[in-house]
């Protein structure tokens, strides 16, 4: 009786909904999120529905089983112009996702839908395994391998001397900070960036290079310095300049100021080397277009790589790099590199 | 009074327990936060004997020793969870021979020594007269000591850090020419072999995507 | 007495609560410019929304600690509430060093997050909860000045003593920057805003990211109870506690840490947060000697 009542409850809440987002799917699942009934979650643990918007392609198909199986019962699986898999989710129209969604979350506390079966089974990936009949009696005085995950082991480090326990392992596709697609294979000491490599560019958006672009950069930019109310305000007024309205860029602008969203970026962060191309700079830029004060103008050259221009930066550094670029320039940036069979699972 | 008793047996119960957990967990970040729940029950013991600064500056501070304590683990350990079987604790023979002889010898202590009896006078203003003695007759002591600490804490990293006076510490730093581009003064620093400590430890990064192998499901 | 002050002190928590969440639903809403789901209801329907869901765990976590996380984090609200004193004479914990009990809740605020992220045994959890450490415990010094510049006036530790020595002038006028300081501790035991380096969205939720089901609801609860409470201390350290004329004690209480609470909600959902370098930096090459400052502003005013 309690339970019932707690469904009924539940029911009439937000949706809380985990955004695959794949080409051509961002400035949809941006929208989206405009609309009060459902709201975005950073982890796939939180979500009851996965919304998939946008074409995922083959390759990241086994990333996307798994992320599918990290969501908690009751779920739900939507796919949103894109095909969809026909082991889990069903399709549905463009026009009407949200109220799609709404009704998915719905009928699952109704009871009138079953949450998704496990595509995976429930069991480690690996078997514990070490020598003799508890695994104690390694070489030296470790007990093998157990779940076939090494020992983790002080490395050599780049920034200070400082020896710590390395850790690698593929860093999305599908995680939220990062854009949509973008896999890298990172090497961590502590929260800073050792080696990294790109597993997978990003996906295809349709860049808009003029001011609703610049305004939907910037929310995106926002979204990650942690002050997300600000960022869906800037995402209604881009599509409000969409839909064909005015907006008052002024008091967007003001809003932006006292946020201190400029000041807290670390000059001569993400630079390419020379005279305003960091991400003071870009930002700076985004804002002058939006402003309509400056025209779009591509990148130009990069002087370093992708590679160098991540490696060593703290996380969150290196997030806010990766955020500060739009889609069409990030793409140039990352090297496309073949697809390795052997990354480990994402652990988004 | 019987709960003041009941309070003082349930707390020692507690920072016993805790104490004998911390060697026999193999979690070393379970063990640093064991000691802490003993230090804590110890501290609260001494609000019960009309203590209340020492005790409760007792959890304060353990709470912040132990959670530094935690993080170097995570930091630098190699089994931070304790979830490899390996072998946590060296020296057994010599361990447990030590443990012994300790507890003897303090309980010795403990049992034919004469311990006061002079309880403290109730609604007596303790805290105020603790800081009259810290900043009154044993101002020298402590403030000595804290400067003493201080110091050696700000030259441990300065000795520890890499970025030596002249360059990296790592590198044999030398000092500049007596002339621009020309020889420093003083001895040259001989060309020494590396010394990571870790080789013995077994190869360095493994690749963990190179074992996830073979994971399809 | 006591009994009086724990019934108080329990509907100052659940109610304190609950305005706690309706603001973290109202603030963001109005600041997005969105009129979005009715705030009043959201809190019910959100707790009811984790707690009809499973709980999943990861492959080798720490249960124990994890499970326990939220409820130490709860018990500490509770405790660092309890030493308040609700009106003339009453308070749940009398005891004489009542600040430094209000300083080990500070510091155990610290171990239970760091405890948070440790247990789920996964990257994202681990990162935010030692990045936590790094940020919290220089935070947590900062407070300890400010704390121990209220207490000079007082000439006590007791947080009744500090309240009383209050009851010309509060002490947000004497030591002016004294509330402004503890507000950034305030940030930073709730996990918010500019100081949320345990919980933030670059890495996917921090060391909620592997949290489901109940697990949310006691973690979200134990954090608006941390911000009630804190909320409260701020009110009774330097905005006069239960002083005012016309009401009784523990309702001008009430309202102060509501005022506070707003606030903290407001700050946290505007200010951007930095990257831990230079927040380090800023802690300590900017905060703690303003802190020292206001100790030695605190220190002059109270010379016979």
């Amino acid at each position: 009786m309690a339970m019932r009542w707690l469904s009924r409850l539940a029911a009439a809440d937000a949706v809380p909904v985990f955004p695959v987002v794949g080409e051509n799917g961002l400035a949809a699942a941006e929208n989206l999120f405009l609309d009060p009934r459902l709201r975005p979650v950073p982890s796939p643990r939180h979500a009851r529905v996965l919304l998939v918007l946008g074409e995922t392609g083959q390759t990241l198909n086994r990333q996307l089983r798994r992320l599918h199986d990290q969501l908690s019962h009751p779920r739900a699986t939507l796919w949103c112009d894109a095909v969809p898999d026909p082991d889990f989710g069903r399709a549905t129209e463009s026009s009407d996702t949200a109220d799609a969604v709404v009704e998915a979350y719905r009928s699952m506390f109704a009871g009138a839908m079953d949450t998704e079966p496990d595509i995976h089974p429930n069991e480690p990936p690996n078997e514990w395994r070490g020598k003799g009949t508890n695994g104690q009696g390694g070489d030296g005085m470790m007990g093998g391998t157990p779940y076939g995950r090494p020992m983790a082991m002080t490395d050599d480090d780049l920034r200070d001397g400082l020896q710590l326990d390395a850790y690698s392992a593929t860093f999305g596709p599908f995680l939220p900070a990062f854009p949509p697609g973008l896999a890298l294979d990172i090497t961590l000491q502590g929260d800073s960036i050792q080696a990294v490599s790109v597993s997978h560019p990003p996906f295809r958006q349709e860049t808009d290079h003029s001011r609703t672009g610049s305004l939907r950069n910037l929310a995106r930019l926002l979204r990650v310095l942690g002050v997300p109310a600000l960022a869906a305000r800037f995402i209604a007024a881009a599509r409000k300049l969409e839909d064909g309205g005015t907006i008052d860029l002024d008091v967007l602008a003001r809003a932006f100021d006292w946020s201190g969203a400029m000041h807290i970026i670390p000059s001569d962060l993400g630079s390419f080397g020379g005279e305003g191309r960091d991400v003071r700079s870009r930002v700076r830029a985004w804002l002058n277009i939006a402003r309509g004060r400056q025209e779009p103008a591509p990148l130009g050259q990069p002087a370093l790589s992708f590679v160098d221009l991540v490696k060593g930066l703290e996380w969150y550094e290196a997030v806010i790099v990766l955020n500060s670029f739009d889609n069409n320039a990030l793409r140039n940036l990352c090297p496309v590199e073949n697809t390795d069979d052997q990354t480990e699972e994402a652990p988004q | 009074m019987i709960h003041t008793d009941l309070l003082f047996y349930a707390l020692s119960t507690i920072a016993i327990v805790s104490g004998w957990r911390v060697f026999r967990t193999d979690s070393m970040v379970r063990a640093s936060f064991l000691l802490m729940s003993s230090f804590i029950a110890v501290g609260l013991i001494m609000l019960l004997l009309a203590a209340p600064y020492i005790g409760i500056a007792t959890v304060f501070m353990m709470a912040v020793e132990m959670m530094v304590m935690a993080l170097f683990m995570v930091m630098f350990m190699m089994n931070p969870a304790g979830l490899n079987p390996m072998q946590m604790v060296h020296q057994h023979r010599l361990s447990i021979i030590a443990g012994i002889v300790a507890f003897a010898a303090l309980a010795l202590a403990i049992l034919f020594s004469d311990l006061p009896q002079d309880p403290v006078a109730p609604g007596k203003p303790g805290v105020a007269d603790l800081g009259f003695e810290l900043l009154g007759n044993s101002m020298l002591i402590f403030e000595t000591a804290g400067v003493t600490l201080l110091a050696t804490m700000v030259g441990t990293v300065v000795l520890s850090s890499r970025s030596g006076r002249f360059g990296g510490a790592d590198e044999g730093s030398r000092p500049p020419g007596l002339e621009p581009g020309g020889e420093p003064a003083g001895r040259k620093p001989e060309e020494k072999a590396g010394g990571d400590m870790h080789q013995c430890h077994g190869p360095g990064r493994q690749h963990s995507e190179k074992q996830q192998d073979g994971d399809e499901q | 007495m006591s009994m009086l002050a724990c019934v108080i002190l329990l509907l100052l928590l659940i109610f304190g609560t609950l305005f706690a969440a309706i603001l973290d639903t109202a603030i963001p809403a109005w600041i997005a410019g969105q009129s979005g789901a009715n705030p009043l209801t959201t809190p019910f329907r959100r707790c009811a929304q984790f707690l009809a869901v499973q709980r999943l765990t990861t492959e080798r976590p720490d249960m124990l600690n994890w499970l326990l996380a939220p409820a130490a984090y709860l018990i500490l609200a509770g405790i660092g509430l309890g030493v308040v004193p609700l009106s003339e004479g009453l308070v749940f914990i009398d005891l004489q060093t009542g600040l430094v009990l209000w300083g080990a809740c500070e510091a155990l605020t610290v171990v239970v997050v760091f405890l948070h992220g440790w247990s789920a045994n996964a990257p994202f959890p681990l990162i935010g909860a030692y990045r936590y450490v790094a940020i919290g415990l220089p935070a947590m010094l900062v407070s300890m000045f400010v704390v121990i510049g209220v207490a000079l006036p007082a000439q006590s530790l007791s947080v009744s003593a500090a309240v009383e020595a209050q009851r010309g002038l509060w002490n947000i006028v004497k030591q002016p920057l004294g509330l402004p300081l503890f507000m950034l501790l305030g940030l930073s035991l709730t996990l918010r805003g500019p100081f949320d380096y345990a919980d933030p969205f670059d890495l996917a939720a921090g060391t909620s990211a592997e949290d489901s089901g109940p697990l949310r609801a006691s973690w979200r609860f134990a954090r608006l109870a941390m911000l009630v409470s804190f909320s409260t201390m701020a009110a009774t350290l330097f905005l006069g506690g239960h002083h005012g004329p016309g009401l009784p004690g523990p309702l001008w209480l009430a309202l102060k840490a509501a005022g506070v609470m707003t606030i903290l909600v407001a700050l946290g959902h505007v200010i951007a947060r930095t990257t831990p370098s230079r927040m380090l930096t800023l802690l300590w090459v900017l905060f703690l000697p303003l802190s020292f400052l206001d100790l030695i502003i605190a220190g002059v005013e109270s010379l016979p």
